[in-house]
C-alpha cells in the first residue's frame, strides 16, 4: 500500500515536471537568459562593440542620483494609490454587473474593457484635451459648473500626479473586472443557498462568501497590478514627459531614458534590477499577508 | 445567481427597480470610460488636419471618410498582414491556453521538489522592467538565432506568459481538492484530470484567458515591428502604421488608424466572450 | 474566414501532438515545430502570390537598410519612389527602406544600436551624433565622400561634424522661431515688416505682447503662447537662450556657459512675461496642438515655437473658412501667418537652426570598406538633388545643398506664398548659431543630460510658478559645477 502510493506520488511529481516544462524552458530563454545578461550588463560599461567591467560603479552612481529616488517615491505613491483604488473599483463594478443577462454583461464588460486594448498614443490626445489647462478644457468647464477654480492639472506638481492616477485607474478598469466577472461566475451557488439559510444579507453575502473566495484573483490583481504599477512607463511618457519638475517622473521612465537617451545601457541594468528587488520585496508582503487567512 | 437576492413573483418590481438602479451607476461609469474611445472614432471622421486643428468639440462637426482612404487603396500585402496576425495571435493563443493550464494546475495542485522555486522564478521573471530585457531579447531572437522576419520570432517570447500561468494558478487553487482526489483514485491519469476535470470547471478564466491573449497579441506593435523588416512578415498593426498613420501631427487619420486597428478586436471580442460563455455550466462538480 | 479557422486548426493540431509524443520535448522544439509549420505555410501563400517574390530574387546586390521618419507629410511615398529608381540604376546596391512614426523609429533605432546591429542609413537630429559616436558606431564620411560634401552648406553641414570628422548628411535645416497674426499685430500697432528686417528687444517685446492682451466677455487673447507641456518645454528654453548671449551651451573656452549671470536674468525675463499677464498663467501645460489651435481661435497674438510651413496651415483652414466648409477649425478665425525672429534680451540676435539629416551607422569593428562605400552613396543621394528639393518644398523651408536648390529652382513654386516671411526666413537662416564641432562629444553629451534632467525639469517649475528664476539658475549652477568642475563653468 505505501509502496503504491509511493510510486503514484512519483508519478505525480513526473507529470508536474512535464506540465511546466513548456513554460520553465521559454522562460529559462526568452526570460531568464535577458535578466542574467541585464544583470551582467549591470556591473558593466555597456558598450555594443565591446563592454568593460567597472564592478559596482553603476550601483553607486544610481544610489547617489537623487533623482532615483525621487523617482522611486513617485513611483511608489502612484502604485499605492492606484493598485488598491482599482481593485475595489473594479471588484465592486463586478459585483454590480453580475445580476445581469448574459447580454448586458457582455456590453457592459465591452465598455470597461474596450480602453484598455485602444491604442494608448489615441488615447493619450483624449486626455490632454480632457486635462486642457484653460477655462475651456473639459474637466475645467465640467467643475467650473460645481464651483471648483480652473486647475492647471497637468502642469501644476500638486496635481499632476492625481491627473495621471485617474487616468490610470479608468484606462485599467477592464482588465480587472473580466477577470474578478470569471472568479464570480465560478463560485458555487450553494455556497449562497448555505449562507441564505443562516439568514445573512446581502452585504454579508458578498463579505463572508463572495470575497474570500475570489480572494486567489485578488492577490493575482494585486500582485500583478503592483508589478505593473512599479514598472509603469507609457502614461508618464506622454502626458508630461516626467515633470513638471519631476513631480512625475517614475521609475520606469528613468530607465528607458537612461537606457536609450543616454545611451548607458549598463546603468539602466543596474537601476532595472533594485527596481525587481523592491516589487519583489512588496511582492512577498502581499504574498505573507494573504496567506495568513487564505480559505482554500 | 445566488448572490442577488431573488424575488417571488408578487415583487417582481423589487427587482426590476434594483437592475435599472444597478443599470444607470453602470451607465455612468461607462461613460467616462468609453469617452475617450469614442472621442477617437468621432474625430477620425473629422479632415485630416493637423493636430492643432483638431477639433475640441463633442459632436462631430462634418463626416469625411478622407482619413480611411487609405484603406481602400489596395496593397498587395494587406491580406497578408491579416493572415499574419491571425496565424501569430492564434498560435500565442492557443499554446497559452494550454500551457498556462497545465502548468497553473501543476503549481495549484501537485507537490513536487522545487515547486515554490520555479514558482517563485516565474513570477521574479515578471518584475524585471522590459525596458532593460528588450535589448537581450533582441540580440538573441535576431543576432545570435537569426530569427529575423520569421514567425518563430514573432511567436516564441510570448508562447508561454507569466502572467497567464499566475493566472491559472491562482484559479485553480480554489477548485475542490477532493473532487481531483476522488478521479484520482478513479484512476484518472494527470493529464486526463486536467482535460476532463479541471479545464471545464475554469472555462470562464480560460476563455478569459484566450480573449486577452488573442486581443493583446493582435494589439502588439513593438514587438513585431522590431523583428520584421520586410513587408511580407508584418502584422496588421506594423502594416497599418507605415500606410498614413505614421505622422501624429495629423491628428484624424492618425485617429482612423488607432480606430482601424481596435475594430476587429471590438467585434473579436464580443463575438468571442458570448461564445465562450454559453458552455459554462457553473458548479456542475458538487465540492 | 476559412482561413482563420485552418490557422486554428492547424495551431490546435500542431500542439496536441506535441502534447501527446513522448512528453519530453524542450521548448526550443515546440518552437522550431511552430517554425516549420509557419515557414510551410509562407511557402504556400508565396505559390499563391507569385509576384511578391520579385523583390527579393536580386541576391546579388549590395543590401543597404534605411530607417526613416516621416519628414514631411508624402515624405516616406516619395522617397520609395526615389529609392526605387535608385535601385534600378545601381546594378549592384539595394537600398531596403523601413518607415515608421518619429517615436517608433527612434526606438527602433535606440534599440537596434544597443544590440549593436544598427541599420546602415538612419534620420537623426544632429544633435543626436555625439552619443552614436561616444559608442563608436557611426561613420565618418570624410573617408567615403570627397565632392560629394562640398555640395552642402559649409555651416549647416558643421553641424554634423565633430572634431575632424563628418558624422552625417543634412537633409534641412529649419528654423525655429515664433510666428504671428498679422491682423491682431497690427490692431496691437506692431510693425512686423521692420521686426523681420531688424529683429526686436526684449523690452519691445515684452510691451507688444502687453498690447495684444484683450478680453471679450470669457474669452481673453493672449499676446503670446509657447507649447511648453512634457518635454516641449525644452523648446522654449533653448529657442529663447540663443538671443539671450549664450548661443550655445558651451562658449568659445569650453567653458559651460548656463551658469553665467546672464541665465539668471533671461529666467526672471521669462518668467515677467507671465506675471504681467501676457502669457497664460497655465503656460506649462499648454501642449503643441492646444497652442496651435489657440493661434486659429484668436486666443493669442504671437505663438511659438513657429515653423515654416505654418504658413501653410494657417493658409488651408483660410481657405475652408472662406469655402464655408465644416472641416474648418472650430471657432477658427481668418489668419494670415508672420514669421517673426525670437526677440533679442542680450547680444547679437541668432536663429535656433533645427538641424537633421542622414547619418550612416555599422555595427562591426571593423567593417566592409566595399558595403561603408555603398552605404555613403546611398546616404547622399537621399540627402541630395531631387530628394532635397522635395522635402525642402514641403517644410516651407530652402534646401541647404547645391543640388537640390537647382532641383528646387525647377519645382512649382508654392501658390500664394508670403513673400515677407520667405525673405524672413532665409535672413534668420543666415543668422542660425554656428555649429560647434569643437566641443567634445563627451563635453556635449553631459551637458545635453543636464538639460534633460535639470533645466528641462525646473523650467516647467518655473513656467508654473513653483520654482523661482533664483532656485533654477542654483540648480544649473549646482549641476554645472557637479559635472564640469568650478574651473570647467562661466563665472561672471
Amino acid at each position: 500500500m505505501n509502496k503504491a502510493k509511493k510510486k503514484k506520488m512519483k508519478k505525480e511529481v513526473v507529470w508536474a515536471y512535464l506540465f511546466i516544462l513548456v513554460p520553465l524552458s521559454t522562460f529559462i530563454i526568452f526570460t531568464i537568459y535577458p535578466v542574467i545578461t541585464s544583470v551582467i550588463t549591470s556591473f558593466q560599461k555597456y558598450r555594443p562593440l565591446g563592454s568593460e567591467w567597472v564592478g559596482f560603479s553603476n550601483y553607486v552612481s544610481t544610489f547617489k542620483s537623487s533623482l532615483f529616488y525621487k523617482a522611486l517615491k513617485n513611483t511608489a505613491v502612484y502604485t499605492v494609490i492606484t493598485v488598491p483604488i482599482g481593485i475595489l473599483m473594479s471588484f465592486i463594478v463586478s459585483i454590480m454587473i453580475v445580476p445581469f443577462r448574459k447580454g448586458i454583461q457582455s456590453f457592459f464588460k465591452g465598455a470597461f474593457y474596450l480602453p484598455a486594448i485602444a491604442s494608448g498614443v489615441a488615447l493619450s490626445f483624449v486626455w490632454k484635451w480632457i486635462y486642457d489647462p484653460l477655462p475651456s478644457g473639459l474637466l475645467n468647464s465640467l467643475l467650473r459648473f460645481f464651483g471648483v477654480s480652473n486647475q492647471n492639472w497637468l502642469g501644476s506638481s500638486k496635481t499632476a500626479m492625481a491627473s495621471l492616477i485617474i487616468m490610470a485607474v479608468f484606462g485599467g478598469l477592464g482588465q480587472n473586472i473580466i477577470i474578478y466577472i470569471a472568479a464570480l461566475l465560478g463560485i458555487d451557488p450553494t455556497y449562497y443557498e448555505a449562507a441564505e439559510i443562516d439568514g445573512s444579507t446581502f452585504l454579508q453575502k458578498v463579505r463572508y462568501v463572495v470575497w474570500p473566495l475570489v480572494k486567489p484573483t485578488t492577490v493575482f490583481l494585486a500582485i500583478t497590478s503592483v508589478i505593473n504599477g512599479f514598472q509603469s512607463f507609457q502614461t508618464a511618457y506622454l502626458m508630461t514627459g516626467g515633470g513638471p519638475d519631476n513631480a512625475t517622473t517614475m521609475a520606469g521612465l528613468l530607465i528607458f531614458n537612461r537606457a536609450f537617451k543616454y545611451f548607458e545601457y549598463g546603468e539602466a541594468c543596474a537601476q532595472a534590477l533594485l527596481l525587481a528587488m523592491i516589487i519583489a520585496v512588496f511582492a512577498i508582503l502581499q504574498f505573507k499577508v494573504s496567506a495568513n487567512d487564505v480559505e482554500y | 445567481m445566488g448572490l442577488y437576492r431573488r424575488y417571488g413573483t408578487k415583487d417582481k418590481y423589487k427587482e426590476k427597480t434594483r437592475n435599472i438602479v444597478l443599470a444607470a451607476v453602470l451607465i455612468c461609469l461607462a461613460v467616462i470610460t468609453l469617452f475617450p474611445i469614442y472621442y477617437m472614432v468621432i474625430s477620425s471622421f473629422g479632415a485630416p488636419t493637423e493636430a492643432g486643428g483638431a477639433s475640441y468639440s463633442l459632436i462631430p462637426k462634418s463626416f469625411s471618410l478622407a482619413s480611411y482612404q487609405f484603406f481602400f487603396d489596395y496593397s498587395q500585402y494587406s491580406f497578408r498582414w491579416i493572415l499574419n496576425s491571425l496565424l501569430v495571435a492564434g498560435i500565442v493563443t492557443v499554446c497559452n491556453v494550454l500551457f498556462a493550464s497545465l502548468a497553473g494546475y501543476a503549481f495549484a495542485k501537485l507537490r513536487f521538489p522545487g515547486c515554490q522555486f520555479f514558482f517563485f522564478l516565474l513570477l521574479v521573471a515578471m518584475m524585471i522592467p522590459y525596458q532593460v530585457t528588450q535589448v537581450p531579447l533582441y540580440i538573441l531572437v535576431v543576432n545570435v538565432l537569426k530569427w529575423q522576419d520569421t514567425y518563430i520570432a514573432l511567436v516564441a517570447p510570448t508562447l508561454v506568459t507569466c502572467y497567464n500561468v499566475f493566472l491559472a494558478k491562482q484559479f485553480f487553487t480554489s477548485l475542490p481538492t477532493s473532487v481531483i482526489e476522488s478521479a484520482k483514485i478513479e484512476g484518472c491519469s494527470q493529464p486526463l484530470i486536467v482535460w476532463k476535470i479541471v479545464m471545464p470547471l475554469s472555462k470562464t478564466v480560460l476563455a478569459v484567458m484566450a480573449i486577452t491573449t488573442f486581443l493583446g497579441e493582435w494589439n502588439t506593435f513593438f514587438w513585431p515591428f522590431l523583428v520584421c523588416n520586410s513587408e511580407k512578415m508584418q502584422t496588421i498593426q506594423v502594416g497599418l502604421k507605415n500606410f498614413s498613420f505614421a505622422n501624429t501631427t495629423y491628428f484624424a487619420p492618425m485617429m482612423a488608424g488607432a480606430t482601424i486597428s481596435a475594430l476587429p478586436m471590438f467585434i473579436l471580442f464580443f463575438s468571442l466572450q458570448r461564445y465562450f460563455l454559453e458552455g459554462v455550466t457553473v458548479g456542475a462538480v458538487k465540492g | 474566414m476559412k482561413r482563420k479557422i485552418t490557422a486554428w486548426i492547424l495551431a490546435t493540431a500542431m500542439t496536441a501532438a506535441m502534447l501527446s509524443g513522448c512528453g519530453g520535448e524542450k521548448a526550443a522544439d515546440t518552437s522550431a515545430g511552430a517554425g516549420e509549420a509557419a515557414t510551410s505555410a509562407e511557402e504556400s501563400e508565396d505559390a499563391v502570390q507569385g509576384q511578391d517574390k520579385e523583390a527579393g530574387t536580386s541576391g546579388e546586390k549590395d543590401v543597404v537598410t534605411a530607417l526613416l521618419p516621416p519628414v514631411s507629410a508624402t515624405y516616406q511615398d516619395k522617397i520609395m519612389e526615389y529609392v526605387d529608381a535608385f535601385n534600378q540604376e545601381n546594378a549592384d546596391i539595394q537600398i531596403e527602406v523601413t518607415t515608421a512614426s518619429w517615436e517608433d523609429m527612434t526606438q527602433k533605432l535606440d534599440i537596434q544600436v544597443n544590440a549593436g546591429s544598427p541599420p546602415d542609413i538612419a534620420f537623426v537630429g544632429s544633435d543626436g551624433i555625439s552619443k552614436y559616436l561616444d559608442l563608436s558606431m557611426i561613420i565618418n564620411l570624410n573617408d567615403y565622400l570627397q565632392d560629394e560634401l562640398s555640395d552642402f552648406d559649409e555651416n549647416v553641414l558643421n553641424y554634423f561634424r565633430n572634431g575632424d570628422g563628418t558624422y552625417g548628411l543634412p537633409a534641412y535645416c529649419e528654423v525655429q522661431c515664433i510666428g504671428g497674426n498679422k491682423e491682431k499685430m497690427e490692431a496691437a500697432g506692431i510693425d512686423w515688416e521692420n521686426i523681420q528686417k531688424n529683429g526686436w528687444t526684449y523690452d519691445e517685446f515684452r510691451e507688444a505682447i502687453k498690447k495684444g492682451v484683450s478680453t471679450e466677455g470669457d474669452d481673453t487673447c493672449y499676446g503670446f503662447v509657447f507649447a511648453c507641456a512634457g518635454v516641449t518645454a525644452k523648446d522654449y528654453f533653448s529657442i529663447f537662450v540663443k538671443n539671450a548671449d549664450m548661443p550655445a551651451s558651451f562658449d568659445k573656452d569650453l567653458k559651460y556657459a548656463y551658469t553665467s549671470k546672464k541665465m539668471l536674468t533671461f529666467l526672471e525675463d521669462l518668467r515677467a512675461l507671465i506675471d504681467d499677464g501676457s502669457m497664460p498663467k497655465e503656460l506649462s501645460s499648454v501642449d503643441a496642438g492646444k497652442r496651435w489651435n489657440m493661434m486659429l481661435t484668436g486666443q493669442t497674438m504671437i505663438t511659438g515655437k513657429g515653423l515654416s510651413s505654418f504658413e501653410r496651415s494657417a493658409y488651408n483652414n483660410n481657405k475652408m473658412l472662406e469655402e464655408g466648409s465644416a472641416d474648418a477649425v472650430e471657432n477658427s478665425i481668418p489668419v494670415e501667418y508672420i514669421v517673426l525672429p525670437v526677440p533679442v534680451f542680450n547680444g547679437e540676435q541668432h536663429a535656433l537652426g533645427a538641424v537633421d539629416g542622414y547619418v550612416c551607422l555599422t555595427g562591426e569593428k571593423n567593417p566592409d570598406q566595399a558595403h561603408l562605400q555603398n552605404v555613403a552613396k546611398a546616404a547622399y543621394y537621399l540627402a541630395s538633388g531631387e530628394r532635397a528639393a522635395y522635402t525642402c518644398q514641403e517644410l516651407y523651408l530652402s534646401p541647404v545643398c547645391e543640388s537640390g536648390r537647382e532641383e528646387y529652382a525647377k519645382l512649382d513654386p508654392i501658390v500664394d506664398k508670403n513673400e515677407a516671411n520667405t525673405a524672413c526666413v532665409e535672413l534668420l537662416t543666415t543668422q542660425i548659431a554656428e555649429a560647434r564641432p569643437d566641443i567634445p562629444a563627451e563635453l556635449s553629451a553631459k551637458a545635453i543630460k543636464i538639460e534633460d534632467e535639470v533645466i528641462g525639469p525646473k523650467f516647467q517649475g518655473l513656467l508654473s510658478g513653483e520654482v523661482s528664476p533664483e532656485e533654477m539658475y542654483q540648480a544649473i549652477v549646482d549641476a554645472g559645477h557637479e559635472a564640469f568642475g568650478e574651473e570647467g563653468c562661466v563665472a561672471d
